[in-house]
């Protein structure tokens, strides 16, 4: 149930996208570094490690993280 | 400060450069499995990459330190293709909460290797000092344009404790529609890990035994992770972008923490259960290593939305977890960026984090009632919250190098459910919180 509620939003959310976005030449502030999901991925691979250390949950990001026996 | 933008456009070479570090921010996020909003292009010489960092994250009362090397460093070749390689050193000591309750009297513990015993004092919360561990993990990651639109991605992980062994692969697929404004991603990757237990992993809910007494003790363990991710990336207007992700994960194997025990207490009283120790030494109370399932299913949903406002980004996410062993979770993060001038900048961040307890938590076992299958009193797997308060300061050198300092406080604090109060442990602080200090020092440069 959770999965089709999960792929329904997804489709929704696409559906939705044909009509949002820029132009090519109107992308001056997203290329930004600053703008872009992950600024430094060091520090973020960083939180992530110290997140699944200690707390039940993981990823959502990106992978689970995890690789070490700190959990 | 909204001229920022201006100044920097004005210097040749500069977006040039800054499309590449674009680029290569791309190529280290799908090596983490991360989507990026919109690929920029670049078509300059190959190019190197390197992103260092030094982290200390301390606990308060001699609990976990970690001094933490990490490094990645980035090839650009021709045709957009990127080659990322990734180090980590940590070197970790300090206390963690073994599992046992406090007690009014001193408590003596067999240590995991089986070899001494050690004392907590009375009222103490019974803390494993021998935690002390040196872990090496590498990445390494490969990224290459798939026709006009897609973006293909592999890699592969790899790390190494004393008592701990894993090895990973991983690959993610980005297509790009809607004039590249919509960017719809999805990933894989699989951990194989060995767990390899000081003293062995002691067979589930057996007691702790005297020293120098192995025969509850298993030879080493494994365990599977699957996790697959489903994103979705759109530009909502010049200034907004926005993701969403689905997340799965499957473990399977041995989940245990070896090294954590619950207390058996008396139903009435709710105080360890006394035991005689044997003439080698050992413990005084009765203590039953943890059970946890063999098997946990994760689902979550994230969503992330950047926004520009004047020079200064607010960046917010949301994340939302539940599994099958009853937790549920909810992390909410805000960053904003704040420019000092044209080449500093001051972000504070702010994170709050609640889980609700699994099924099978249990703050002591009581002996007046039948054993439950699976328990564990690890208190990351309780009921708490958790706030991290942050701020970084970042700047640009003069050969525009960026680097920053960053300095953030953890703290955790739970509450175990009345139901589980038995007798005395009403009136004691049971819930092991937790206060923690982040520095990290960044350091990034593109040659």
């Amino acid at each position: 149930m959770r999965n089709k509620i999960a792929v329904i939003s997804l489709m929704l959310v696409c559906a939705g996208c044909s009509s949002m976005g820029v132009q090519p030449w109107e992308r001056e502030v997203l290329a930004r570094e600053e703008m872009q999901l992950t600024v430094d991925p060091v520090e973020a691979a960083t939180d992530d490690h110290i997140y699944f250390s200690k707390e039940a949950s993981s990823g959502g990001r990106g992978f689970g993280g995890g690789g070490c026996g700190c959990n | 400060m909204a001229g920022v933008g201006v100044t920097d456009m004005q210097k040749p070479g500069k977006t040039a450069e800054r499309s590449v570090s674009a680029t290569l921010a791309a190529a280290t996020c799908a090596l983490l499995g991360t989507t990026v909003a919109a690929p920029v292009d670049a078509q300059e010489e190959p190019k190197w990459g390197f992103n260092t960092s030094l982290l200390y994250y301390g606990e308060d009362e001699d609990r976990v330190q970690d001094a933490s090397f990490k490094s990645m460093v980035r090839r650009l070749f021709a045709d957009d293709r990127t080659l990322s390689l990734g180090l980590t050193v940590d070197a970790l000591t300090g206390a963690t909460p073994s599992g046992a309750i406090r007690q009014d009297g001193p408590q003596t513990f067999t240590r995991p290797s089986g070899n001494d015993s050690y004392t907590v004092p009375a009222g103490d919360l019974p803390l494993d000092d021998t935690f002390r561990d040196t872990r090496v993990a590498i990445t390494a990651g490969w990224q290459q344009p798939a026709g006009e639109m897609g973006l293909l991605s592999v890699g592969l992980s790899a790390s190494s404790e004393y008592d701990y062994l894993h090895t990973g692969l991983n690959a993610s697929y980005a297509h790009d529609f809607n004039n590249r404004n919509t960017t719809v991603s999805a990933g894989v990757s699989f951990a194989s890990d060995s767990i390899e237990p000081v003293g062995g992993a002691p067979i589930p809910l057996t007691g702790m035994l005297d020293v120098d007494d192995t025969s509850n003790r298993l030879g080493d363990q494994d365990k599977d992770v699957l996790d697959v991710v489903f994103g979705v990336t759109q530009v909502i207007t010049r200034n907004l972008v926005v993701q969403a992700n689905y997340s799965f994960s499957q473990s399977d194997g041995y989940l245990n923490n070896p090294y954590k025990f619950l207390s058996l207490v008396d139903g009435v009283t709710g105080d360890t259960l006394p035991r005689i120790p044997g003439p080698e030494g050992g413990p005084g109370g009765q203590f039953l290593f943890e059970s946890r399932p063999d098997e946990r299913t994760q689902h979550s949903l994230y969503a992330q939305a950047k926004y520009y406002l004047n020079g200064n980004v607010i960046d917010a996410s949301y994340r939302f977890m539940t599994d099958d062993w009853e937790i549920d979770s909810h992390t909410l993060d805000l960053r904003y960026r704040w420019p000092l001038g044209a080449t500093s900048y001051l972000e504070p961040h702010l994170r709050y984090y609640t889980q609700s307890e699994a099924e099978f938590y249990r703050l002591s076992l009581d002996s007046s009632q039948a054993l439950p299958q699976f328990a564990s009193s690890d208190y990351r797997l309780g009921n708490f919250d958790a706030i991290t308060a942050g701020l970084k300061f970042g700047w640009k050198t003069r050969n525009d190098n960026d680097m920053s300092v960053r300095v953030e406080w953890y703290t955790q604090s739970g509450t175990v459910p009345t139901a589980q109060l038995i007798g005395n442990q009403a009136a004691r602080d049971n819930y092991p919180d937790l206060n923690a200090l982040i520095v990290q020092f960044s350091y990034r440069f593109s040659r």
